[in-house]
């Protein structure tokens, strides 16, 4: 039965598994380290965390006392140590003293969340995407200027070695000059069924989970890591994935920003989005194609949530095409060269991903702790999460319009279309108000 | 003339513990309700990857296991917006009667369709539907003797992907997993006789330890693992297991004064000491995380799958007394798991059975054969050297392995 496995992972074989016991502390100094946002992403973060040594686990934060539960349960089992558990992160922020705050709330949370925190003299490691709407991001990111805290985004694909390695090979002009960029998520899906409404469980603060976006009714489909199919909360599988995968494309053309962005989508097969007193289903478009323009190169982003793989190698990654050949670089199948002549021989390298679930997030934490010890910017600073995030919510906000946008990336403003930028911030619910940029 | 046939065979178990030429795998999880077999004369050396397939029969999508008994086999599955009970003749695969009433397909986040099991008691075959009526047929007519709808009676609420338990008869009565800590129905009459409060149940079929009036009923809801009187269903114990999506589905193994609790989602398994008043933790384990199926436990190990099922889960053996990971293997695609003759017989989520000895030693598969051939999520079921395998979408096979 489901979930957070949206694309099925080839299993390989491993040796022996012993049961990880907590791993030694190299260094003396530990963080107090808070965690807002205590599901699934969160306590992956925080055992990365917890295994580097460094940290000690003073509060934890979620909207729903369940998780709270099961998260302080297995810190303590992995460290002895007793977090205090909040649901509301402002008093966590004025009760507890915190280095190191990690974001792992749903997307329409993380400005507010981050703006604390760093308000509150913590450094961040904040989950992608960096907003909701870009203005979030921005104001993240002036806050960020303003602070020496450091920011670390969870991209941790900047760092994997298999994306280290093809980056390399990528910029040695291993796959020659590239004129064009392909990036794709594909999955298995079909139609969806409205889903009931329902009371929240008792164990869950609604109104709080809603915060800042609309109060909609709640139905278990949302929560927990459903969220993301709905655009209240987040921005469907082009601000999930999609922030990853643009990113590998914005760190191979050095971060140019995009002159044009036209996206266009719907949901063709999972059907019409549904939202009445008794039930709903969720609304974030099934199938996706954004084109995004550069000065001398176009990349476009397709996903789709069914027919899976199909004919193709692989179901997710990028294609970067050179005159020598195509440059896959993917995820669980690391990266592969095609070069143009078949005469020639394929070069593949596997990935050395962590497992479960498949990332880098070990080799991401230690940049981060080396950052805040040195004080040099991060692999995966809030620049770099801001741009991939702006990309991958410039790709909505056409496909909400139906049209393209010219963007203006030195002012991070759309060119001649006030709609258009009046669509970078969106309507808070009160009490929470918009941030303020700067 | 039924009843004493069954006390016949009881009385050959205990004069031959652990074997038996043939028995029926009456109720889910089997005779002994520990997914074992003692049927020894099982033949599998498939020769080329070939098993004898009896029959195949097609009982619409769902994920309900097989029930055997009189030479009649029981399942369930979905069909045209009905949920369908069929018995099957198990020589051949013919209906002998089938029994539909109106259910949702409720296929969210699964392909849906019934995901109980019948039990069989005597010449009664009780159905717990996802919606909560219970129905009580007459095994060899498929006459319904009596139905109820037992979530509207006790006032308890459905869970997330609807009821899936399968009822347990316990002398006169029925245990049903609904609301907090279970439900206990008249097996005769169908009157309710106990029922606990309205809170969101488990998945997992309850567990009976001891017997008579001091007998302890375990049942799964979606917040902990509770030990009532089984007689009143008053709460002695309750041992707080939060998982995400409530889903506690694998039924609690106790063994030896001791009871190992698993869930999936990342939960994992821990083991308990159950000689006090309440549970008290010997050992945690994140290395076993039961999703869907619970563990075996033969010979002081636990096999059993591990992980997300959907996403390719590991088959895996531990030690009982530790929780040490003693060998797993990934790359297995496990659907079910069974054990029969000291051999462990895993379905694999696409329709194959594979057969190897269940030893800590390793996994070291002797015989392989295809038999449903698609996605199958349904532990096999042994019974009169027989191996019944059910895919979601509906096929059954029976595999014969006499001799
Ligand atoms: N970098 C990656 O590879 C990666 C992978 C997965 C998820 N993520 C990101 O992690 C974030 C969380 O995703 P998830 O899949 O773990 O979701 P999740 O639903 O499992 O966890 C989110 C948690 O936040 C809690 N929450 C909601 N509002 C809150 C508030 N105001 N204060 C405190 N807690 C609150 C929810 O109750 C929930 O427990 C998302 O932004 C997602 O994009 C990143």
């Amino acid at each position: 039965m489901r979930r957070r496995t949206f694309i099925a992972g080839t299993a390989a074989a491993t040796a022996l598994v012993s049961a990880p016991k907590i791993r030694a502390a190299s260094k003396d100094k530990k963080y107090r380290t808070a965690l807002i946002g205590s599901g699934w992403w969160g306590m992956n973060i925080l055992r990365e965390a917890l295994a580097a040594g460094q940290t000690s686990v003073v509060a934890l934060c979620d909207v729903d006392q369940d998780r709270l539960e099961i998260a302080a349960e297995e810190v303590n089992d992995l460290s002895g140590d007793s977090p205090r558990t909040y649901a509301d992160y402002r008093e966590l922020f004025e009760k507890e003293d915190v280095e190191i705050a990690i974001i792992a709330t749903p997307d329409h949370w993380h400005a507010l969340n981050t703006l604390a925190a760093i308000e509150a003299g913590a450094h961040v490691f904040i989950e992608k995407p960096t907003g909701h709407t870009i203005g979030e991001s921005q104001a993240i990111l002036a806050a960020s200027r303003a602070s020496d805290r450091i920011i670390q985004v969870g991209l941790h694909r900047r760092i994997g070695p298999h994306h280290v390695s093809g980056m390399k090979f990528l910029k040695d002009g291993g796959a020659g000059d590239v004129g064009m960029v392909r990036m794709f998520v594909h999955s298995r899906g079909g139609i969806e069924n409205p889903s009931k409404n329902s009371d929240p469980p008792e164990n869950l603060d609604w109104e709080m989970y809603c915060g800042p976006a609309p109060l909609r009714p709640y139905c278990r489909q949302i929560h927990p890591g459903g969220f993301r199919h709905y655009l209240d909360f987040a921005n469907g599988t082009l601000g999930d994935w999609g922030v990853h995968w643009l990113d590998q494309m914005l760190w191979w053309c050095d971060q140019q920003s995009p002159k044009t962005v036209y996206s266009t989508g719907g949901r063709p097969v999972r059907g019409e989005a549904i939202l009445t007193e008794s039930e709903q289903t969720s609304d974030a478009p099934d199938s996706q194609i954004a084109t995004y323009e550069f000065e001398n190169f176009t990349a476009t982003w397709e996903h789709r949530r069914f027919a899976g793989q199909g004919p193709e190698q692989t179901s997710i990654g990028c294609y970067f095409f050179g005159d020598k050949g195509t440059f896959h670089i993917g995820w669980r199948d690391g990266w592969t060269f095609y070069p143009a002549d078949s005469k020639q021989q394929i070069i593949h390298q596997d990935s050395q991903l962590q497992e479960p679930d498949g990332h880098n997030m070990q080799l991401l934490w230690a940049d981060f702790l080396h950052s805040i010890e040195t004080g040099k910017q991060p692999t995966a600073n809030i620049e770099i999460g801001h741009q991939a995030t702006t990309a991958s919510l410039l790709g909505m906000l056409s496909l909400k319009l139906g049209r393209s946008v010219r963007w203006d990336g030195e002012k991070e403003q759309v060119i001649g279309d006030d709609e258009a930028n009046r669509l970078l911030k969106r309507e808070y619910r009160a009490p929470w108000t918009y941030p303020a940029i700067g | 003339m039924s009843s004493i046939y069954q006390r016949l065979i009881s009385l050959l178990l205990i004069v031959f513990p652990g074997t038996a030429i043939s028995e029926d795998w009456y109720r889910w999880r089997g005779p002994h309700l520990d997914g074992i077999s003692t049927e020894t004369r099982l033949n599998c050396d498939w020769k080329n990857d070939q098993a004898k397939l009896a029959w195949k029969a097609q009982v619409g999508t769902g994920f309900s296991s097989v029930v055997v008994k009189d030479k009649r086999a029981f399942t369930l599955g979905h069909v045209d917006d009905q949920d369908v009970v069929y018995c099957l003749d198990v020589d051949d695969g013919n209906q002998q009667w089938k029994f539909g009433y109106p259910a949702e397909l409720g296929d969210r986040d699964f392909e849906g369709g019934p995901t109980s099991t019948p039990t069989i008691d005597d010449d009664r075959v009780y159905v717990l539907a996802r919606a909560g009526e219970l129905f009580c047929f007459d095994a060899a007519s498929g006459k319904v003797n009596w139905r109820k709808q037992v979530a509207d009676e006790a006032s308890v609420r459905l869970p997330g992907w609807g009821f899936s338990a399968a009822p347990l008869v316990v002398g006169e009565m029925l245990l049903l997993n609904m609301g907090e800590s279970g439900v206990a129905i008249d097996k005769r009459t169908g009157e309710l006789i106990w029922s606990s409060a309205d809170r969101e149940c488990g998945y997992a079929t309850p567990v009976v330890v001891g017997e008579g009036a001091s007998a302890v009923a375990i049942f799964a809801s979606g917040k902990a693992y509770t030990g009532v009187e089984a007689k009143s269903g008053k709460q002695l114990w309750s041992e707080r297991w939060l998982t995400s999506f409530n889903c506690n589905a694998a039924d609690p193994i106790v063994h030896d004064g001791k009871m190992f609790l698993s869930s999936g989602y990342n939960r994992g398994a821990a083991l308990f000491d159950m000689t006090g008043e309440t549970p008290s933790l010997i050992w945690k384990s994140k290395e076993m995380k039961n999703q869907i199926h619970g563990c075996l436990l033969y010979k002081e190990h636990l096999y059993g799958i591990d992980g997300d099922m959907e996403s390719g889960a590991r088959l895996r053996c531990m030690e009982w007394s530790t929780g040490e990971v003693v060998w797993s293997v990934d790359d297995l695609h496990p659907g079910g798991l069974a054990i029969a003759g000291g051999r462990l017989i895993l379905l694999t989520e696409p329709g194959e059975l594979v057969v190897a000895p269940a030893s800590p030693q390793g996994w070291t598969p002797t015989s392989r054969a295809t038999v449903t051939g698609r996605k199958s999520w349904t532990a096999p079921v042994i019974s009169g050297g027989r191996i019944f395998c059910r895919s979601i979408d509906g096929l059954v096979v029976c595999v014969d392995c006499r001799e």
